[in-house]
């Protein structure tokens, strides 16, 4: 501004004046863009209605388009009838057509328009017309020299006159066959006249060929096809010739008239068939496309059955997703699914077995699926769908192979089988915990509260889950072993509350010994080495046991004060025993760590357990954060 | 500003048109046809037969539609064609065509001085005439400024080709001039370059099968059952009939007065002081036949013949259609319509008389268009067949097409066999000319003018050397 100001004081401007200016110019452009903005095509009393706001759909009436108003470009061009010579003729016929008028500065003076000689028209101009100049074609013959001729293409069949005569034809109907032959006719006297030989030589050369021959087109084109192939191999050699002009080569030398002939024969039967031959093929056709449409449909319906019998339709398996449920059949089968998997859940359920309940399929719930109807495909259709699952997985997602760091980085994992549906980690962890009769479950539950394992595991990770699962197993093998133990504490205090009975004869100790000590062999041979250890310590333990809780004991709180290594021994033996009695698969490490660690180094073992399944948990948490 | 529609002509680049005014002459038995080419219509279309009137001081020829039909007293009409379907009187027919062109197309020009009458008195010095003469002659010939295109029938004698180009650039001036086959052209005008050209025209009924624009000349078949024959045939219905059908003309009648159906006619008719000539009332008679043709005639278009099973007693059962003569006689014409056009599809239906014989089983159409067919290479038979081309006046008969499509698909059923029948009444009676007037407006077709210093180079006989 100051700068402006400057100027104009430099020019002797007018300070206010400007200033004023500029005022009101930005006072007009105010006005002009804040003002509504006039609707175009509405009326301005209809625009007022409107109001602030204009409708949100615009309305615009088509603005009326007149017809483009005629330029008047002064007077009407004049037209006049142009005298044209057509540069395809050679005769100089000059014609006339309506051009406009032309008005070229020094008039063409051509010399040739002697054809037209009325001079009232416009003048000596004649245009050059050439735009149709491009449809005046000939035809490309070959040509021969009378060396040529006498040299190769001689014929018994035709004279030299007649060949020429021929290329004649050929060349004024273009190769139009059927025309030439229509045409065709020679006449060699004729000819000769015409051409003003002596007579002697007309009799001579026409002496064989007197009466002229009628000649079909077949021989009209061997002759010529004839001609033409020797005379393209006299040009070019066989060797030097081109893929396109060694295949005319072949075409125009392997010409059979003969061959040609009888094909007219056939198309002309072909065509003369009567009215009921007509018929008889149209029924034939008929018939061969209507047997030709079953074969199809029988085909079809083939494939069809054989497509069901060896591929699983993608529709049968559960994880191929939502899409896959669009047909009603497929909802259907989705639906008796469910349903078989309903029952196997009760059934699972109300067994109360060990195993959680999982959503999967058994046989029965394959056989109800549409696709294996036939009773016979039902296990190779069970395995090729649970080989097929992982194929379709690798099929939606890009296949990265990763190694087993990552895959436990990302907790892939893969699996042989996949349960039907969807589970949650909590859900198996939850049902981990119940047992076949509710007993069982409290006391599992008891157990696990000893452990100080709660109710709800946070994370229930895969991993979580297989730590857990271990320890149930462990739980319930505890849980066993307990029972074994009261039912052996309770001989031992019947056996026990016998001998007060009888006083204190040591004989009979002795011998109540050696029974319990054989039953106890009967259990476990291995153990018979420490029964003399055993009685002692059963003795001492036992109102221990009794004292304590019966449900929940031997834990790593009460086993070390209660005593020493001895009961550990005995428990030890006993564990052995039950696990002998069970399964016979456990390890003897493994049933040290799940019978709760009275040494410190089983407490180790198991501290490092919990230890490790609680940082697995952290990991899991960690991840879950991540 | 033109806007562009469908009924507007399309600009002469879009065709490749180049018109250079040609005058296009189509001359026929019953109509001469003449236009400029690039026209959809002939513009003049006179009839072909001419008046002839004797007097003492030479037979004076009266050309047009009102001459022919002025029942004067001894007035002759008669035709320059010959029954061979040629032009046989040459003098008349030069005379007959150049009317046809001059009366509507070109204008006359102004008579010469010397023979208008005009200057008679003052003619003395016939040395003066003499030279003029040259230039006189120059300036009379008709159609100087305008190449001509003349159709001329397939089977044309060479002769008569020549004769052709003789008129018109001796008699006529042409400054080109081209011969074309009426066949030819007719399929242009339907738009096709090949196919079998059926056109059943007054005198003659002829088949040309056509490729690639020519002329299959062994091929092209003539007969004369055509329009003429139908109309001999009407006669004969009227003379075998009980009673006889009177067939009066309209020039004999003065008034009439209503009658029944089959009654007698109560007319007054003219009377002539010098009775009109026969040849005239055959000529007028043969105009309310063919108003009778156009009104009454049907061709048996059912399946099969006429005279094959029932199809008579079907026709029988068709209703009649009236007819009433220029005398007021009228009649319900039943099954008999149906007769006259048989013959030209059967000849054992025709019917005969002593003067009429039966036509040869040879010369009806589905013979003729099998013979023509014959004559065809064996490859473009199919092709000939899928584009049958209907034209002239007498296909106009009702149902006409109906039939000829089942005979031709009786003799050839296991080909593709399509009629192409313009629809319109003047593309299927004038085919030929349109078809000409087509051809002369391509700029493609200027190269093929045979000129007039090609003519006098090479005489007459490049006519058969050009127009092939």
């Amino acid at each position: 501004m100051a700068s402006g100001r400057d100027v104009r004081d430099m020019l002797g401007l007018p300070m206010g004046a400007g200033a004023g200016e500029q005022h009101t110019k930005a006072a007009k452009k105010a006005k002009t863009g804040g003002g509504v903005k006039r609707m175009q095509g509405v009326a301005r009393e209809v625009a007022a209605l409107y109001g602030e706001r204009p409708p949100p759909v615009a309305v615009y009436e088509e603005e009326k388009t007149y017809r483009a108003k005629r330029q008047n470009t002064g007077p009407a061009k004049k037209w006049v009838q142009q005298p044209f010579l057509n540069q395809a003729r050679s005769d100089g016929l000059v014609l006339k057509h309506w051009r406009r008028k032309h008005t070229p500065a020094p008039p063409v003076q051509d010399g040739e328009d002697t054809a037209m000689e009325d001079t009232d028209n416009t003048g000596p101009y004649i245009e050059n017309c050439a735009d149709f100049v491009k449809y005046n074609i000939s035809v490309d013959l070959p040509t021969f020299s009378d060396e040529e001729y006498d040299a190769h293409l001689r014929s018994d069949e035709w004279s030299r006159e007649e060949t020429d005569y021929l290329f004649e034809v050929v060349r004024d109907y273009s190769y139009r066959w059927a025309v030439v032959w229509d045409r065709y006719d020679f006449q060699p006297a004729n000819n000769m006249q015409s051409s003003q030989e002596g007579e002697d030589s007309i009799a001579l050369a026409s002496l064989p060929f007197a009466p002229p021959k009628q000649r079909s087109v077949e021989d009209l084109k061997a002759r010529f096809y004839d001609i033409s192939a020797k005379l393209m191999k006299l040009r070019i050699p066989e060797m030097q010739m081109d893929a396109d002009q060694y295949s005319t080569y072949e075409i125009l030398s392997k010409f059979d008239p003969v061959l040609e002939r009888n094909r007219k024969t056939l198309a002309t039967a072909l065509m003369n068939r009567s009215m009921d031959e007509v018929k008889e093929e149209e029924f034939l056709l008929t018939e061969l496309q209507r047997i030709n449409m079953a074969a199809n449909r029988l085909d079809a319906e083939r494939e069809e059955l054989r497509a069901r019998l060896d591929a699983p339709q993608p529709n049968t398996q559960i994880a191929a997703g939502l899409q896959s449920f669009t047909s009603s059949q497929a909802l259907g089968a989705l639906f008796s699914q469910l349903f078989q998997q309903d029952r196997s859940k009760k059934r699972a359920s109300g067994a109360g077995g060990s195993n959680p309940a999982r959503l999967s399929l058994n046989t029965n719930d394959l056989a109800q699926t549409p696709s294996s109807n036939v009773p016979g495909s039902i296990s190779a259709a069970n395995r090729r769908q649970s080989m097929a699952l992982p194929q379709s997985a690798a099929a939606q997602t890009p296949v990265r192979t990763l190694t087993p760091q990552q895959e436990v980085r990302f907790n892939v994992s893969t699996h042989d089988r996949l349960t039907s549906g969807v589970t949650f980690g909590s859900d198996k962890l939850l049902k981990m915990r119940q047992a076949k009769s509710n007993v069982q479950t409290q006391k599992i539950a008891a157990a696990l509260q000893e452990l100080q394992v709660p109710d709800l595991i946070q994370i229930p990770t895969s991993r979580v889950g297989e730590a857990f699962e271990a320890l149930i197993g462990k739980v319930g093998r505890l849980l066993d072993v307990r029972k074994v133990r009261e039912k052996e504490e309770g001989e031992i205090r019947v056996l026990e509350a016998m001998k007060e009975a009888k006083g204190g004869n040591s004989n009979n100790d002795d011998n109540d010994n050696a029974e319990q000590k054989r039953s106890a062999s009967a259990a476990a041979p291995d153990t018979a080495s420490a029964t003399p250890a055993a009685t002692g310590t059963t003795k001492r333990e036992i109102p221990d046991s009794n004292a304590g809780s019966p449900i929940a004991s031997g834990t790593t709180s009460r086993d070390p004060e209660t005593n020493g290594g001895d009961g550990d021994e005995d428990g030890d033996g006993d564990d052995e025993d039950a696990e002998g009695d069970e399964e016979s698969r456990q390890p003897s490490e493994t049933v040290s760590s799940s019978r709760v660690g009275t040494t410190p180094a089983a407490q180790g073992h198991k501290r490092s357990a919990s230890v490790l399944s609680q940082g697995s948990l952290g990991s899991a948490t960690k991840r879950a954060r991540k | 500003m033109n806007i562009p529609n469908s009924s507007t002509a399309p600009a002469t680049g879009e065709y490749a048109g180049d018109e250079v005014s040609a005058i296009v002459l189509d001359p026929g038995y019953w109509t001469t046809r003449a236009g400029f080419a690039g026209e959809d219509v002939p513009k003049s279309v006179c009839p072909s037969f001419y008046g002839q009137l004797d007097s003492d001081s030479g037979s004076q020829h009266l050309f047009g539609e009102n001459a022919i039909h002025n029942p004067l007293g001894n007035l002759q009409i008669k035709n320059p064609w010959g029954s061979d379907g040629i032009v046989q009187d040459w003098d008349t027919a030069t005379k007959l065509w150049e009317y046809a062109i001059t009366s509507r197309l070109t204008g006359a020009k102004p008579s010469d001085p010397t023979k208008n009458g005009l200057n008679d008195g003052t003619n003395t010095n016939g040395d003066a005439m003499d030279v003029d003469m040259d230039a006189v002659e120059n300036q009379e010939k008709p159609l100087e400024d305008s190449p001509l295109l003349v159709t001329e029938p397939g089977w044309n004698s060479a002769k008569a080709r020549e004769k052709y180009i003789e008129i018109a650039m001796e008699d006529w001036g042409a400054p080109a001039f081209y011969l074309q086959k009426t066949g030819v052209l007719a399929a242009f005008a339907s738009g096709k370059a090949s196919g079998i050209v059926i056109d059943v025209g007054a005198s003659h009924t002829s088949i040309t099968p056509v490729l690639d624009g020519m002329v299959l000349r062994k091929g092209v078949q003539k007969s004369p059952l055509a329009g003429n024959f139908v109309s001999n045939q009407i006669r004969l219905i009227f003379k075998q009939s009980q009673p006889e059908i009177p067939l009066t003309p309209h020039y004999m009648v003065k008034s009439k007065t209503p009658v029944d159906a089959g009654a007698a006619a109560q007319a007054t008719y003219k009377t002539f002081a010098t009775p009109p000539t026969d040849s005239f009332r055959r000529h007028e008679e043969e105009r309310v036949l063919t108003e009778f043709k156009e009104s009454v005639i049907e061709v048996w278009g059912g399946n099969g013949r006429l005279s094959n099973g029932a199809n008579e007693d079907i026709a029988k059962q068709m209703p009649g259609r009236p007819f009433e003569m220029p005398d007021g006689w009228n009649q319900v014409f039943g099954v008999e319509r149906f007769r006259p056009a048989e013959a030209l599809f059967d000849a054992n239906a025709a019917l005969t008389d002593a003067d009429n014989p039966k036509p040869k089983d040879d010369l009806t159409i589905p013979r003729l268009v099998q013979q023509a067919v014959q004559q065809v290479d064996a490859d473009q038979r199919p092709l000939l067949l899928s584009n049958i081309v209907v034209t002239g006046g007498s296909t106009l008969l009702y149902k006409f097409n109906d039939r000829l499509n089942y005979e031709i698909n009786n003799i050839y059923p296991s080909t593709r066999n399509k009629l192409v029948a313009p629809g319109s009444v003047v593309e299927r009676k004038y085919a030929a000319w349109i078809g000409g007037s087509i051809l002369a407006s391509l700029g493609s077709f200027h190269q093929l003018w045979i000129s007039k210093k090609e003519y006098e180079e090479h005489g007459p006989s490049i006519v058969e050397k050009r127009c092939r």
